[in-house]
Parts: structure tokens; sequence; C-alpha cells
């Protein structure tokens, strides 16, 4: 046998890479090794660092203080003793590095690198999120810099996927293909991209800023009205005849703890005022957004404060005096560079024997494209996650079929564009062979759930657990196609990053106390629609123990699969039945068992240690707690739901102030446990209140602050005459979140 | 050759023995509160849900250990990341002593009985690109060092090294002997 000579010395990814990245870029990532030696040395301030690496996409994870609750006793993670990456940040705990992909497009030589630094520097899983990103988990600092420099070589870039920046811009998945759409935002969303990522204008956010375009007003995939920028396509006929491009354009929307519609800036901005628009309001914003209270600080609350009108106003006059930036136009001249050219002929999909499985699949994952004879497949990821080998047969079948045309969606799913029809089995077949053919694509069984507990530092109940065995549990019903039909998300917390709040059936992650223990619930939200670009958002009925959601979700679909009226959508069915209704449907499904009677109820899904929400980093807190402050604040529970039954009534001022109500009763029911003597009188409770825990600190929220308890006071101090319908709904959603708060003081006061 | 930063070990469970990957959830768990191993342990995760994923992985600062569905089979995963000796053939010695050692763990497990490994095949994987490129001459240069190791588990039994897989994929040598073996004599003689 012939004895190959031994590999000369490696050389390092630096070294091999040097032709490959854009200078620009591989200066960057060596400022960015540069610093993460300086802090090493301690010659960079950790909060300093920490934003600085945020900035480049490199996240923290749960457990990374170095304490961790093993289920019998909290743990000291003995990391070794070197510099913090942040406050209470161990250099050496494993983070996660998100990787931003704008518009969700990738080439096949993209997913193969993907998969190369997966398999390298983390643990083989490339996760899909809800903003068409990518996240490595259990990433080593250390390691970054490389990661970064291989993506940087196959023209991947993680600047600005965390911190107070422009984050991912997203765009449907099927822009340029869909029968829907004015025109293809490709151009566009790629155009502003690349003009806002480190833009100076960008860099001086109180808070993060997200950005999405959507081909059409009416459907799904761009979920424009959730953003803090949104661009809807829309054409007209011009003066002279001609068709002239434009955008409906929004702002100020955004989910997270309070959620926001983004309202309507004009109608029809021309296509070359999309790019100085977005800059101005960055400006502004830059300019006039909080900065001190986090929870305070994305655009919507700047929208709240100024009003939407005069912020308009602002960004206007900050536009007229922009100076000229050629980028602005530039691309138009051009558009036809991102058009995708189809790798192969259309075809037609014949009659004939199809391999055992494809027609299931095909009827959910295969959709005909506005040209004829191709269709776009998608490829159902469970919780968004597929394998590096996986990414390699998806690379290889995208090469065979289709050519570079693949995106990830915001449904935590990826699909391959420009598919001839004929060839939709053989795709269906390799798909099988790589184990990526689950049928099901945006169905009730295609869950969408944030990290939740498993990676996150602020999750509070395992939505990712859940939603693994919910997805598994309802693959095996058989299901009415209207049930089908239906979408399912889940959010660890009340950050809503699984965007629960548009699914027909979201699930907020929360915690409850039963006797000395603490039980994991998920809040179930009703009324939400991804329709219409995220036209509605729902609200919390109640809070179901999190080992009884698959029960309460069959309860809930089997009642509108017996009961609804022909062509009646989830929402109208809500509507029309009452939530009451709903939520006595699963009455009995809330009562929590003693600990020895139903233990199974005080661990969560996939993970046997007894439920903790310690591993939050929960603060200091005081007092002593007696038992009436549990039916006060199920009392106030009790009135928040009131408060929507008036809401859906048609009498927002009525809902508004019974809110408020709820409010008051759980912040009264937790002032007596520092004053017996409160009374029943608005102002004595929340002056008590604000004495006992705002000004303590003993309400507030390790991530939040005291947001929640700002929201009682502005609550007090707002008129209840003539309420919007949207202002109510509001206070309806801020009255629900402060009582969970109130929840998470008296467990925290407990537990001292 | 410089040794690579990450190796994996693989053994694959007995066809018919193997268990529901989310059989081990506890069983890690239990590994982090009693210090069955000596290393820093940090979390337990669960990919049962990805076909041929991780399965369930337990993280720690040095090392993972897996109970792995890759490659459709089965098996005890071990993942060395970080630390340990910088020499090659000690560093492929460590990462193999260590999976065996896993692997009989979970044998013992009374939870997860009837798994059983088979010793008579062992998985090498190299994921690192930069110190171990999945090439010829990166095989030829490891091929010392596992078949050392190879030899001293085996107790000299003849065996054979291929390298499989995906060139795409990290350099992966599968390592086959035709004498079945009891995993502890293997745990003892990587250990002794
Ligand atoms: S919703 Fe909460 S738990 Fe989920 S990823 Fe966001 S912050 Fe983490």
């Amino acid at each position: 046998m012939a004895t190959a000579e031994p590999p000369a010395s490696p050389a390092s990814w630096k070294e091999l890479l040097a032709d490959r990245i854009d200078p620009d870029l591989g200066r960057e990532i060596d400022i960015f090794e540069t610093q993460l030696e300086l802090r090493k040395q301690g010659k960079i301030e950790e909060r300093l660092f920490a934003e600085t690496r945020l900035r480049r996409g490199a996240y923290g994870q749960r457990y990374d203080n170095g304490q961790r609750h093993d289920g019998l006793v909290s743990q000291s993670l003995a990391f070794p003793d070197v510099p913090t990456k942040g406050p209470h940040t161990m250099w050496d705990a494993p983070g996660m590095q998100r990787i931003k992909i704008p518009l969700g497009r990738l080439t096949a030589a993209q997913l193969e690198t993907l998969a190369e630094v997966a398999e390298d520097y983390s643990d083989g899983i490339l996760h899909v999120t809800t903003r068409q990103d990518f996240q490595l988990h259990f990433v080593h600092i250390d390691d970054t810099p490389d990661l970064m420099r291989r993506l940087a070589a196959a023209g991947i870039t993680t600047r600005e996927a965390c911190g107070n920046t422009v984050r991912n811009v997203t765009a449907c998945p099927y822009v340029g293909v869909c029968t829907d759409e004015s025109f293809d935002v490709t151009p566009y969303a790629h155009a502003l991209t690349y003009f806002l990522l480190g833009h100076p204008d960008t860099q001086d956010f109180g808070r993060k800023f997200k950005v999405a375009f959507s081909g059409c007003a009416d459907h799904a995939c761009g979920l424009v009205h959730m953003h803090d920028l949104g661009y809807v396509a829309r054409s007209r006929t011009g003066r002279d005849g001609t068709l002239e491009r434009g955008f409906a354009v929004y702002l100020g929307g955004g989910l997270g703890s309070l959620p926001h519609q983004a309202k309507l800036v004009d109608d029809f901005m021309a296509e070359g005022e999309a790019l100085p628009f977005a800059q101005a309001l960055a400006r502004v914003f830059a300019r006039l957004g909080e900065k001190k209270n986090r929870g305070r600080a994305r655009l919507k609350f700047l929208v709240e404060k100024l009003g939407f009108d005069e912020l308009v106003r602002l960004v206007r006059e900050e536009r007229a005096k922009l100076p000229a930036d050629a980028r602005w136009t530039t691309f138009l001249d051009d558009l036809a560079k991102h058009e995708e050219r189809p790798l192969k002929p259309g075809s037609t999909l014949g009659i004939g024997t199809f391999p055992a499985g494809f027609a299931a699949w095909s009827a959910t994952n295969v959709r005909p494209q506005r040209q004829l004879g191709y269709s776009v497949v998608t490829i159902t990821l469970p919780l968004g996650d597929l394998t590096a080998a996986q990414a390699r047969a998806l690379a290889d079948i995208a090469r065979r079929h289709c050519g570079d045309t693949i995106r990830t969606t915001v449904d935590q799913n990826i699909v391959l564009r420009w598919v001839p029809d004929a060839e939709a089995p053989a795709v269906y077949e390799a798909l099988r062979d790589a184990g990526l053919a689950s049928p099901g694509a945006n169905t009730i069984t295609d869950v969408t759930a944030c990290p939740g507990t498993d990676t996150c530092k602020l999750g509070i109940s395992s939505s990712r657990g859940l939603s693994s065995v919910l997805s598994e549990h309802l693959a095996k019903r058989e299901l009415d196609p209207s049930v089908r039909r239906l979408q399912v998300k889940a959010s660890g917390c009340f950050n809503a990053c699984g965007q629960h709040h548009i699914a027909d059936i979201g699930l907020l992650g929360v915690a409850r106390k039963v006797g000395n223990h603490r039980v994991p619930h998920f809040q179930i939200v009703l009324g939400g629609e991804t329709t219409r670009n995220a036209g509605a958002y729902g609200l919390a009925i109640g809070a179901v123990p999190s080992k009884r959601i698959p029960e309460a979700v069959d309860r809930i679909t089997d009642l509108y699969a017996r009961s609804k009226r022909p062509d009646e959508t989830f929402q109208a069915f809500v509507q029309r039945i009452g939530k009451l209704k709903v939520k006595q449907l699963l009455e009995d499904l809330t009562v929590v068992g003693s600990h020895e009677l139903e233990s199974d109820l005080y661990s969560d899904w996939g993970d046997p240690r007894e439920y903790t929400t310690g591993d939050m980093g929960v603060g200091e807190c005081a007092g002593e707690v007696v038992p009436f402050v549990q039916f006060g604040l199920a009392a106030s529970e009790r009135e928040v739901f009131e408060a929507q039954m008036l809401l859906d009534a048609g009498q927002p001022s009525a809902a508004a102030r019974r809110a408020f109500g709820a409010m008051l009763t759980a912040a009264q029911s937790l002032a007596r446990t520092q004053n017996q003597d409160v009374s029943d009188e608005a102002d004595v409770i929340v002056a008590e209140f604000r004495k006992h825990f705002h000004d303590t600190g003993l309400f507030h929220d390790p991530f939040a602050g005291d947001k929640f308890a700002q929201s009682l006071f502005r609550a007090h101090e707002a008129s209840y005459d003539d309420v919007a319908p949207d202002v109510a709904h509001r206070q309806i959603e801020e009255a629900s979140l402060f009582i969970d708060a109130a929840h998470a003081c008296y467990t925290k006061m407990d537990t001292a | 050759m410089r040794a690579p930063t990450r190796i994996q070990v693989k053994l694959f469970a007995s066809p018919a023995t193997d268990v529901p990957s989310r059989a081990v959830i506890p069983v890690f768990h239990r590994w982090i509160q009693t210090h069955a191993i000596d290393e820093l342990l940090i979390d337990v995760t669960d990919y049962g849900h990805v076909p041929r994923g991780p399965g369930v992985l337990l993280i720690g600062h040095e090392s993972d250990y897996g109970y792995d569905l890759g490659e459709g089979r089965a098996g005890l995963l071990y993942t060395r990341k970080r630390g340990g000796s910088d020499d090659l053939g000690e560093r492929i010695h460590d990462a193999t002593r260590r999976a065996l050692r896993a692997a009989h763990l979970l044998e013992s497990d009374g939870s997860l009985a009837p798994l059983r490994f088979d010793t008579r095949e062992l998985l090498f994987r190299f994921p690192d690109r930069l110190h171990a490129p999945n090439d010829a001459a990166t095989f030829e240069a490891l091929r010392a060092s596992l078949g050392s190791t190879c030899d001293r588990i085996w107790s000299g039994a003849a065996h054979t090294l291929s390298r499989e897989g995906d060139p795409r994929a990290p350099l992966t040598v599968v390592a086959r002997t035709e004498t079945a073996m009891a995993l502890d004599a293997l745990v003892r003689r990587a250990t002794g």
C-alpha cells in the first residue's frame, strides 16, 4: 500500500480563506477576534464586550451564569476561571450563534458551509428561526471568529444578527413565484438589507429593529403588521399609463410582551423612497427612542409616546433633510439581477404510479408556482431542526432539481422553488431517503416553537418539549380537514419569539405555584391570525398545566370540528361561541392535584427534573405570604377574562375598565401581604403597591425590570371613557401580563 | 500531524436491544446529579424529534455524550470538544476510553434494559476540517494511532479500518473486528 505524505502543518482558517473573504468583512472579523483577546486580558469592559459580541450574533445561553438546578439542588458549574463575556456570563459557557440569512435566501453551497460549521463548532444541528435565520447552539466563544470566517467565505454574515440593531430582513418565501403578489420584492429587500447593515444611522438604537417585506396585502407570509417597519408591494397605473411600483408602508408593529399592530404610513410610497424612508426612521428612532428602559425601547413605544402622526411628521421632516445617497435608487437599474432562473424546463406531473406517501406529502408540501410547470416544495423541519447530513442531502437535491433556489421560512421550514412538476416524485423520494419528507407543512402538526427552556436564558416553560410532543400527538389523530389547517405556535415566555399571538392556537409559557411547588403551564391564546399579514393578535383565555396542553388542544379542536358552520374560520367560530365556552371546556384541566398524586405535572416536557423557575436567575425578595394571595390572583384572572368578554361584546370602554380592575385586584392581593388594611380604593392600592413592591424592586422582573408595575401606574392614570377597541385590547394584554408578574412575584416571596 | 481538536467515537447498539432515545433523558440527568462522570457536565438536550439526528445529548464543557441516532443506527456517541492531550495517539485513545466507559454506564443502568452495545465495531469521526481534512492523506496519517487503540482494546485481534461516508462530511473511519468481546473487558483494557 502506498503511504501518503503526512499532511503539512495546517494553516489557520484566516490564512486558508484570505482570498475568499470580502476584505471589509475579513477586517471586521479580525477586529472581533482582537476584541476577544482584549476582553480575556481584562482590557475591555464586560458590558461593552457583551454588546460587541451580540452585534456579531454571538448570544448567551441558559446556565451561562454558572448556575443550574439539577432537580435536587442548584449546582455551580465550575467553569475555568477566566473573565466573563458579559455580566454574569461565564466565558466558557456554551453560547448560541445566530446567522443572518436575509430573506431566507440560500444557495446549495451555503447550505453545505452551514453544515460544516454546525459539525465543527456546534452539535451538528442547524436550527431555522422564526426570522428566517439559522442558529447554532452550544458554541464556544473562542470558536466564533473562525466560524464567522468560514461563513464569510460563503457570502454569509452574522453581523447585526443580535443586539440593538436592524435584525434580519424577512420576506415571504414565495416572492417572485406567488400567484398573489404585485411584484417580486426580493431586490428591494436585498437592497434595504445591505444599505442598513452597518449604516451609521442604525448603530445607536435603544433596542432591536425589525423589517419585513410582503408581496401582497392579504396572505400570511410577510407578517408585516408585527414589524417595526413593513413594506407591502403595490402597483398602480401612473399618469402616463405605465405601471408604477411602490409599497404600502407600515410602522410601529411588534409582538413581545405588549404586542402592537403596525399602522399605515402611506398606502403608496414610490419604490425609490423605500430606502430613504427607512433611513429617516432609523435616525428618528436612534435620536428619540428610549435608551434606559429596555422594556419600553422598541419603536412601538415611541409611537405610543409621541403619537403616530407626530412620529410620521418627524420622519418625513428628517427625510427631507437627508443628504442624497446614490444607493437609494441605483439598485432599481438592475432589478433583473435578482430574478431566479429555473434550472430545468417546466413540466407536467402526469398520471401514473407514484411512490408510497407521495400523495399525502404533495397535498400539503407542494404548491404550484405562478409560472406554469413549476412548484414550490416545502421541507417540514421538526421544530426547525435539521442535521448537517440532511443539509448536505438537501443541497444535492437542490442542485439536481432546481438550483440555488432555497429559502428558509418564518414557520421554521425550508422551501425549494422552481421544482419542475414532473420531478416532484423524485424530489419526494430523495427527501424521504434523507428523513426530510414529513407531510403536513403549515398544518396543525407543523408546530412553531421558540427555544424556550431548552437553551434560552429567559425561558419559563419548555416550548420545544411541548411542541414536539403535541406535534407527534396530533399527527396520530384522524383530524377534520378544517382542524388540520389550523396553526399552533408556542413561546417559552412573554417575549413571544414563537409568535404565539398570531397563531390560531397560541401557547405562552408561564409558571404557577401550587402548594410549595411550581407547575409549568401554558396560557392558551385564541383569536390571532397569520393571514392579512398577521392581521390580528390573540388574547390569553387561561393557563393549563403543560402536560395537559395536548388534551386541551384536542378538546378545542374537537369542538371546532363538531360545531363550526360551513366555511366558518376558527377565529369566527371562537368569536361566535364566545371564549367563555372555550374556557369552561378546559376548566377541569386547570385544577392541579397534589405533588404526591400528580407528580408528573410538576415537571416539564422532556425534562424529568422537578420544575423550577430558579434557573432564570430570580432576584431578591422579601415578605411574608398569606394564603389569600392566591385567591386574589385567581380573582384577577377571572376579571381579565371578563374584560375579554366585554371586548368581544363590543364594549371596549367597559372592557378596559374591567382589565384595570383585574390589575387592581392582583396588586391589592400582593399589597395585603405587607399591609392588611389596604382598602378597595384604587388610589390606596396603587400607592401601597408602589411603596412595597415597585420602590423596593420586589416586583421587578429579571428581564423586563419594572415594566409590569409601570403598566399598572399607566392604567391608573388612564381615562376609561370612550376607549378604542385596540386600546382596550392592549389594556387586557397588559393586565394579563401584570397578573403573570404578580404570580412570579408571589412565588419569589414564598421561596425567600 | 497535529491532533484534531474534535474527535468523535461511536459504539452502536446491538440490533434489537436499542431503546427509544427519550428513555435516556432521565439517565443523563442522573449523571449530572450524581457526578457519574468526572467532567463538567452542563445540561441535557433532546433531539429525538430529528430523524437520524443526535437523539439525546448530554452537553459538557470538554466533552458531549449522546445517545445518537445518526447513520440510522442508535449508539453511544462521545465527542471530545476541547482540552485533553495534544498528542494524536493519546487523544484518540482517551476519546475511545471515555466512549467505552459511558457505553458501559448505559448498559449497566437497569432502566435501559435490554440495551447492549456491539463491541465489534467502532466509528471514529473527526469534525475538525482544519486539522483533519477528509482526504486520503489524513486517513493514512491517522491509521497508526487508530490501529494502536484498536489493538489495545481488542487485545490484538485482527481488525480493519475503512474510510467511509460522504466526502463532504468530517473524515469518518470505521474499525471492525470479527471477534465479539464483553464491553467491560474493553473498558478494562482501555483503562489499564
Ligand atoms: S419567547 Fe422567551 S423563551 Fe422563547 S426564545 Fe424568546 S425570550 Fe426565550
